[in-house]
């Protein structure tokens, strides 16, 4: 079932170009479209500004979105700030990468899980200590731990506070960018395995915003690669990584150290685009190493491939397979 | 916690007969306030041998280096060798230590926009480099600044050597760091880090390039990170840290096909693979001891699945398996056949 749907959403900053310069349009999120249903996780994948934390906003109805719409049960997203938008951001939330700067470090853990629930009203005051005490357990964390402030916590049992304070309002979406990035590998593994537990009881909506291909592949139902605010290959993550269909996907997953990979690997020459010199066509084409003509002309669409996942790439859709030709 | 154990303890070694190691750490001890952060630690780097030292947080895996060199701020007590092909640099003057320091042993860091100076050109920064360690100056040294620029892969180096750190993306300064490294022709290069802020194509970009410039250049590596795929990637041998000691070190092949210290197995179970099926990530446990909490027996028992009572009864010494392969698990040979993760 479909909660949260993004349609063609585009998002556009005006950047000074210069100290006497004009204003220059940076295109973020250039037509993006995503479906976050009850129980599954769509994770968005990609180099630092490829417009995925953007987004992430977006769906949330933090940033307003220049072109195309953002649907919450089938009706459009309010405007930020008005009195339909606060109440539909209970059934919304947003899990950071840094825990201690999401923490207010002069309240205690207990306060900050208790205080969406008076923000929202939910249930009456007295019910709001028994609860609180069922969301630290839901989290893994112990009762006392209510009393902790924040830098009395280790860096997970933090996010675990975040989780918690998060699902206050039973959410039925939950944003998470790049929620496990600050943590180490042994605490990551607890809050991965926490955050899918929480999915499978609260039947939540998730939107996995992360640079980890690796993490990606273990807990998402689907994955969408974005390239320059646009998404190039989308579809389940098993699949897309055993055979990547966009050369940039392919590049993507030789870059990811691995040690069960042998020998040599191709490697993405170039940087991370910058959002404002977009090149013309599809973007990638200037770093692509099977890049024919039409790809500095024409913006490849976004179209069905063979098993169902979306591929935008001139070369992935004709007859021989592009696994042949990159090879 | 007793350091001396140490002394009697096997050392982190790949034997070289006949040759004395580039560097060897005998017995290292860092403490801050009383309490060690690293205890009793032995390593030997072999010339032109590429090491990856692995641990979490807290693991003591920087610490050892900066104590290595001098660098450490505040009140640390350093205790222990530290052999530059066989002579002390522990007690060395602060001018000795700053000609090794950049000289023939350089570090790089995490986050290279930090290391650099802000309101300083990048090219005369890495030509003041130059001019410390190798005399140059003038037109040669700029010559000189320029070919290594070109060396890092610095598209159009004649021109970037003008412009400022901020005008230069991560990955960029990141290789103007490696450039000012190279600028004193070291015999080791210590890269704590190296590549954790930059994006993961731009991280193989860099791997790719430290690991060509240590084989040109016959260069000895230490690349200190808290992932073991990434070490893998560049390391012969690979030493794995928890709490200020050494867990388990070998080959970087014996350590992924037969791990044999509960930790070394933890640190695989846990970490997520690229292809295979999607399943449950395996955590370790509990949490890392804080150095005022050290466990009385091994660091790890706490969190350990195999853990026996005679574990906790003193700190367990490093012990052969293998010629090229330690553990310091009192049960290493009683652990199951490991089945990948």
């Amino acid at each position: 079932m479909t909660v949260l749907r993004l349609h063609e959403v585009r998002r556009t900053y005006s950047t000074r170009r210069s100290f006497f310069g004009g204003t220059e349009q940076v295109s973020a999120v250039d037509g993006v479209s995503l479906c976050l249903e009850r129980g599954r996780t769509v994770a968005l994948v990609g180099e630092s500004g490829c417009g995925k934390s953007t987004t992430g906003r977006l769906a949330l109805g933090i940033e307003l979105p220049d072109g195309g719409e953002v649907t919450f049960d089938g009706m459009p997203m309010p405007r930020p700030g008005t009195k339909a938008w606060r109440a539909l951001r209970r059934r919304m939330q947003l899990v950071f990468q840094d825990p201690l700067g999401a923490l207010d470090r002069r309240l205690t853990i207990g306060v900050q899980i208790k205080e969406p629930l008076a923000i929202h009203k939910i249930g009456k005051p007295a019910e709001h200590e028994p609860r609180m005490h069922k969301l630290l357990a839901a989290v893994g964390m112990r009762p006392d731990q209510a009393d902790s402030y924040p830098h009395e916590l280790s860096g997970g049992q933090r996010q675990r506070a975040i989780l918690a304070r998060a699902l206050a309002t039973e959410p039925d979406v939950l944003v998470c960018d790049e929620p496990v990035s600050a943590l180490d590998v042994s605490i990551q593994a607890q809050v991965v395995n926490l955050l899918s537990d929480l999915q499978k009881e609260f039947g939540l909506a998730m939107l996995f915003i992360s640079h980890d291909l690796k993490l990606v592949g273990c807990l998402a139902h689907e994955v969408a690669v974005m390239y320059l605010g646009l998404i190039v290959e989308q579809g389940e993550p098993a699949a897309i990584y055993s055979r990547p269909a966009h050369p940039y996907t392919k590049a993507l997953l030789a870059a990811v150290p691995d040690p069960g990979r042998r020998g040599p690997r191709p490697l993405l020459a170039g940087e991370p685009p910058n959002p404002a010199a977009r090149p013309t066509g599809c973007a990638f084409h200037p770093r692509c190493p099977i890049a024919v003509s039409k790809c500095s002309r024409v913006t490849p669409a976004l179209l069905p491939g063979a098993d169902g996942r979306l591929v935008a790439c001139h070369l992935a859709h004709v007859d021989n397979p592009l696994q042949e030709r990159v090879s | 916690m007793n350091a001396s154990r140490g002394d009697r303890a096997a050392s982190a070694v790949r034997d070289l007969p006949g040759t004395t190691p580039l560097l060897e750490l005998r017995n290292l001890t860092v403490s801050f306030e009383r309490l060690p952060v690293v205890a009793g630690l032995n390593l030997k780097i072999g010339r032109g041998e590429a090491v990856g030292i692995v641990g979490e947080s807290g693991s003591g895996k920087s610490v050892t280096w900066l104590a290595v060199l001098g660098l450490l701020s505040g009140a640390p007590l350093v205790q222990g060798e530290v052999l530059l092909e066989g002579r002390d640099i522990i007690r060395a003057s602060e001018r000795r230590l700053s000609e090794v320091r950049g000289g023939r042993v350089a570090l790089i860091f995490q986050d290279p926009i930090s290391s650099l100076n802000p309101v300083q050109r990048v090219g005369s920064q890495v030509i003041e480099a130059l001019r410390l360690h190798r005399g140059l100056a003038g037109a040669a040294a700029r010559a000189e600044a320029r070919r290594l620029f070109e060396l890092v892969g610095i598209p159009d180096a004649g021109r970037r050597l003008d412009r400022y750190p901020h005008e230069l993306s991560g990955g960029q300064n990141q290789r103007v760091m490696i450039a000012m490294a190279l600028a004193g022709e070291p015999e080791l290069l210590v890269a704590d880090e190296p590549t954790t802020a930059l994006d993961v194509t731009i991280q193989a970009q860099i791997l790719a390039l430290v690991e060509r410039l240590r084989r040109e250049m016959n260069m000895s590596l230490v690349l200190i990170s808290h992932d073991l795929s990434v070490v893998a990637e560049v390391c012969d041998r690979i030493v794995v840290m928890y709490a200020g000691r050494i867990m388990e070190t070998g080959s970087t092949r014996s350590l992924f096909s037969s791990p044999s210290h509960p930790y070394t197995r933890g640190l695989l179970g846990a970490a997520p693979v690229l292809y295979g099926k999607p399943q449950r990530l395996a955590p370790i446990r509990g949490h890392v001891p804080e150095p005022w909490n050290m466990p009385p027996g091994c660091a790890f028992e706490p969190r350990c699945t195999y853990a026996r009572p005679a574990c906790s009864t003193a700190p367990p010494p490093l012990r052969n398996l293998a010629p090229d392969h330690q553990s310091a698990c009192i049960r290493a040979e009683e652990l199951p056949v490991f089945n990948g993760t």
